[in-house]
């Protein structure tokens, strides 16, 4: 990977919005595996990420930031972590209205090292919807496991508030790499 | 994790025994998993329960890759996929079109020929084909 080329991966649960954050803010059209989604039970869509998606970025200055979506759902843990695999970053994206939001949260936190193996940063949809949970009681779980991650309220179809989350990623990367120049 | 209630029972079952009577006539065939486009088992053969679920999430991702690879290629539409190591061979091949989308993953040792466990294969994807229009 060039120095200025960073791969940032997109994880979270079926229905998250993982594939509309990455065609959000794509320069080029993403790469899609969705196939027929036979589950309506677990999330009624028609389409789910069999998988990876992957979208691309550029950035001022010449750098370009690699977008990895990964499926949401267990069966394809072993795609987690063949993604999240050398990630700069981590970005898990959470919808606040999924009764179990909170677990989901932390499972994915886990499953991507939990800030230590990369940052990560958090996005919640549909927080300000009827019956969801809000924001607060997001970051309150992190830190209620010790965590201290971005979080923040997103939607995912918005080119703007997607880049919100990859900018911050950005800027804890480098965090990091002025803090490891220093020491 | 099976979703053969989704599926429904006749045809599955009908796949199960398309299954069989392929691994009875094909050499070399270790096991095979009927799987659905989005990672579920449907049916499978002579694979322990959490293998054929591993085996079918796999299947899936690697079809859905090969889709996307053969889109990307211009080449329209992946039909199979071929994994070969020295001491066995994996195909994943598409159930040509079935309503929802399925393929069969097939694990075959060292001892047969790929040709052959190629077309039997390919015949058993049509038999099922059929079970799951009917």
């Amino acid at each position: 990977m060039s120095e200025h080329e960073f791969k940032i991966v997109f994880t979270g649960p079926m229905g998250a919005g993982k594939t509309t954050a990455i065609a959000a803010i794509s320069d080029e059209p993403p790469v899609s595996t969705d196939v027929v989604n036979t589950d309506r039970a677990a999330f009624d869509k028609p389409e789910t990420t069999a998988g990876l998606d992957y979208g691309r970025i550029a950035l001022d200055g010449g750098a370009s930031v690699r977008l990895y979506g990964t499926p949401g759902q267990l069966r394809y843990r072993f795609l987690w972590d063949i993604l999240g695999s050398n990630a700069a970053g981590v970005i898990v994206l959470i919808d606040a209205a999924q009764a179990d939001a909170l677990v989901q949260l932390d499972a994915f936190v886990d499953a991507f090292g939990g800030g230590r193996r990369a940052p990560i940063v958090v996005g919640i949809g549909r927080s300000g919807q009827s019956g969801a949970l809000p924001l607060d009681a997001f970051a309150q779980r992190l830190e209620s496991h010790g965590l201290t991650l971005p979080v923040f309220g997103v939607d995912v179809r918005r080119r703007d508030d997607v880049l919100l989350l990859v900018d911050t990623l950005l800027c804890l990367l480098e965090l990091d790499d002025a803090s490891r120049r220093t020491a | 994790m099976s979703a053969v209630p989704r599926f429904g029972r006749v045809a599955t079952g009908v796949a199960q025994k398309h299954l069989e009577s392929f691994a009875q006539m094909t050499p070399g065939v270790m096991s095979a998993v009927l799987l659905s486009a989005d990672g579920f088992e449907v049916a499978s053969l002579q694979v322990g329960r959490g293998g054929a679920a591993r085996l079918a999430a796999m299947g899936s991702s690697l079809s859905a890759i090969g889709s996307a690879i053969a889109k990307e290629a211009g080449i329209v539409e992946c039909s199979r996929m071929i994994i070969e190591s020295d001491s066995g061979t994996v195909v994943i091949m598409n159930i040509p079109d079935a309503r929802p989308p399925l393929s069969l993953a097939i694990v075959a040792g060292d001892g047969g020929v790929l040709g052959q466990l190629l077309w039997a294969a390919k015949n058993c994807c049509i038999a099922i084909a059929r079970a799951f229009r009917e």
